[in-house]
C-alpha cells in the first residue's frame, strides 16, 4: 500500500514538474494568464465591495460574510483546477488515440487522466488566497471546532469537484466532447461565487441536491458562520460520497465504450 | 462581394458541422446570465429599490441585453488569428486572392448572425421561465441611436481583436494568452458585460468613457435604456468612432510591420 502510494506520488510529481517547466518556458504567455486571473479576482472583489456597501446586505449576508463566500469559492475552484488539470488535456488523448498508452500502463487510468499536469499558475495563487481567507474568516469569530469542520467541508467540496471532473472525463469518452463540458461545469460552479441563497426555488434546491454546487461552494462557508445544522453537515458529506461513487461507476461504464478509434 | 458571401456560407456550415460544440457554447452563455440575473434579482428583491441609478426593471433589462449584445458583438471567428499566425497557416490565407480583413469580417458576420439567432431564442426562453420585468424602448430616436451604437460596437470589437491577435507576430509563444486577457478580463469587465459601469464613481466612469471598451456593451445598453441625454449619446458615438479610426489605423500599421516579421514557422 505504502509502495503503491509512493509510486502514484512519483508519477504525479514527474508530470507536475514537466508541466511547471512548460509554464516557466513560456513566461510571457503565463504572465498574461496570471495577470488575467488576478485581475478577474480583484475586479469581482471590488464589485462585491461596492454592491454590498450600496445594499448593506446580499441575501441577508453582510460584507465580510459575502467576501468570505467569494474567497471560499475561489479556494475550492483554484485548488481543484490545480489538482485536476489533466481533464483539460483529455480530449486530445481520446481523439488521437493516445489514451491507449495510458490504459496499457501499470497505473490507474483515472488517476493519470485526472491528475496529469498540475498547474503552476494556480499553485502560486493558493497561499495568498489562504492568508486572505484567514484574515476575513477571523473577522467572523469562529471557534476552533468550527474551523476544523470548515477544513473538512472544503475537502468534501474537493471530492465533489473531483466527481464532477470524473463525469466530464467519462462524457469525453462516450461523446468525444470535453472542452465545452468542462467549461459548462466551470460556469455551473461559478453559480457558487455568491451564497446559494440568492437563487430561487426550484433552482436553489437543484443546485444544492441534484447538482451539488451549493453543497460544494456554500456549505463550508456557512458552517464557519454556524449557519448549518449537524444534519446539513452530515448530508453534505453523504452527498460528496454518493456523488463520487456515481462518478466512478460512470467512468467504469465509459471505459467499456472506449473504441480506441484513430490509434 | 460574391466570394465573401461564400466565406459567410462556409463559416455557417463550419459552425453547424460541430453542432454539439456550438450548442454547448450557447448553453454556457445562458448559464452566465443565470448568475448575473439572480444576483441582481436578489439585490432588487425590494421592487421599489433604486440603486446606482437603476430600478428593478432597468437592471433586469440590462441583464437580458447583455445576452443579446454579447452574442452580436463578441461572437467572432477572427479570435483564431493568433493561432493562425503562431502555427504558420497564415501563409495559406496570404496566397489566396482575397482581402484578408474582408475574409475574417465575413466569417465574423456569419458567426454573429448564427449566435444572434440563438440568443433571441434563448432570451425568449429565459423570459418565459424567469418572467422578469423588462423595459421596452419606444422612442424611435433612441432605437435608431442604439442600432448605430451597436454597429460601431461590432466594428470596434473586430479591430480590437485584430490588434490584440497581431501581437502574435512578435510573440507567437503566447498563443491565446493575450486574447484571453483581453476577451475574458478586459472585454468582459470593462465592457460592462458583468455589471454596469455606472456603479463606479463619476471620475472612474469618465476614465472608462475615454477608453474603447464601454462602447462594446455598456454604451449601447445605456442608449437602449434611454439613460443618457441625446447630446451625451452623440458625444459617445463621436468618441467611439474616433477610437474606431485610431484602432483601424494601428491595425494597418502593425499588420504591415507584422507581415515583414512573419516567417511562416511551423508549416
Amino acid at each position: 500500500m505504502k509502495k503503491n502510494l509512493k509510486k502514484y506520488f512519483n508519477v504525479w510529481w514527474i508530470s507536475s514538474k514537466n508541466s511547471f517547466m512548460s509554464v516557466l518556458n513560456n513566461r510571457l504567455g503565463s504572465s498574461f494568464f496570471l495577470v488575467g486571473k488576478l485581475l478577474r479576482f480583484f475586479i469581482y472583489l471590488f464589485f462585491i465591495n461596492i454592491l454590498v456597501k450600496g445594499t448593506n446586505t446580499l441575501a441577508g449576508y453582510n460584507l465580510d460574510q459575502t467576501i468570505f463566500f467569494y474567497l471560499t469559492f475561489n479556494l475550492i475552484d483554484i485548488v481543484s483546477q490545480f489538482l485536476f488539470r489533466g481533464v483539460y488535456k483529455f480530449r486530445s488523448k481520446i481523439i488521437d488515440g493516445s489514451f491507449d498508452l495510458v490504459l496499457s500502463k501499470p497505473i490507474d487510468s483515472l488517476f493519470v487522466s485526472l491528475f496529469d499536469s498540475a498547474d503552476l499558475l494556480d499553485l502560486i495563487t493558493i497561499p495568498p488566497l489562504i492568508i486572505f481567507l484567514f484574515i476575513v474568516g477571523s473577522k467572523l469569530n469562529p471557534g476552533i471546532l468550527t474551523v476544523i469542520l470548515f477544513i473538512f467541508l472544503v475537502f468534501n467540496s474537493l471530492i465533489i469537484s473531483a466527481a464532477f471532473y470524473i463525469i466530464v472525463l467519462s462524457l469525453g469518452i462516450v461523446t468525444l466532447e470535453v472542452d465545452h463540458t468542462v467549461m459548462i461545469y466551470r460556469d455551473l460552479s461559478n453559480l457558487g461565487k455568491f451564497p446559494i441563497d440568492i437563487y430561487k426555488e426550484p433552482l436553489k434546491g437543484f443546485l444544492t441536491f441534484i447538482i451539488p454546487i451549493g453543497t460544494m461552494m456554500t456549505v463550508p462557508a456557512k458552517s464557519l458562520m454556524n449557519l448549518v445544522s449537524p444534519w446539513g453537515v452530515l448530508l453534505s458529506f453523504l452527498l460528496g460520497g454518493i456523488f463520487l461513487l456515481i462518478s466512478i461507476s460512470f467512468w467504469k461504464y465509459a471505459l467499456t465504450k472506449y473504441s480506441s478509434a484513430s490509434s | 462581394m460574391k466570394k465573401y458571401l461564400q466565406v459567410l456560407k462556409i463559416t455557417f456550415q463550419q459552425e453547424l458541422a460541430y453542432r454539439v460544440n456550438f450548442i454547448m457554447w450557447r448553453v454556457r452563455n445562458v448559464m452566465q446570465i443565470f448568475l448575473i440575473f439572480f444576483l441582481w434579482d436578489s439585490v432588487y428583491s425590494d421592487h421599489t429599490r433604486q440603486l446606482f441609478g437603476y430600478d428593478r426593471t432597468k437592471i433586469l433589462t440590462y441583464v437580458f441585453g447583455i445576452l443579446v449584445i454579447k452574442a452580436i458583438v463578441f461572437s467572432s471567428r477572427s479570435i483564431e488569428l493568433s493561432r493562425i499566425i503562431s502555427d504558420g497557416t497564415l501563409s495559406l490565407y496570404l496566397l489566396k486572392p482575397i482581402n484578408f480583413f474582408k475574409y475574417w469580417f465575413s466569417a465574423d458576420v456569419a458567426s454573429k448572425l448564427l449566435n444572434m439567432g440563438f440568443s433571441i431564442f434563448e432570451t425568449i426562453f429565459l423570459f418565459l421561465i424567469l418572467k422578469p420585468d423588462i423595459f421596452f424602448q419606444s422612442n424611435p430616436v433612441y432605437l435608431l441611436l442604439f442600432i448605430v451604437s451597436l454597429i460601431i460596437a461590432v466594428l470596434l470589437f473586430f479591430v480590437l481583436i485584430f490588434l490584440i491577435n497581431i501581437f502574435s507576430f512578435w510573440a507567437p509563444e503566447t498563443g491565446w494568452a493575450l486574447p484571453f486577457l483581453f476577451v475574458v478580463i478586459i472585454g468582459d469587465f470593462l465592457s460592462g458585460s458583468v455589471f454596469p459601469l455606472d456603479i463606479f464613481s463619476k471620475s472612474a466612469q469618465n476614465i472608462f468613457y475615454s477608453l474603447p471598451f464601454p462602447y462594446l456593451v455598456f454604451f449601447p445598453l445605456q442608449v437602449y435604456l434611454g439613460k443618457l441625454a441625446i447630446s451625451t449619446v452623440l458625444n459617445g458615438i463621436v468618441i467611439s468612432l474616433g477610437w474606431l479610426i485610431v484602432l483601424w489605423f494601428l491595425v494597418k500599421v502593425f499588420w504591415e510591420k507584422g507581415l515583414k516579421k512573419f516567417c511562416s514557422e511551423g508549416i
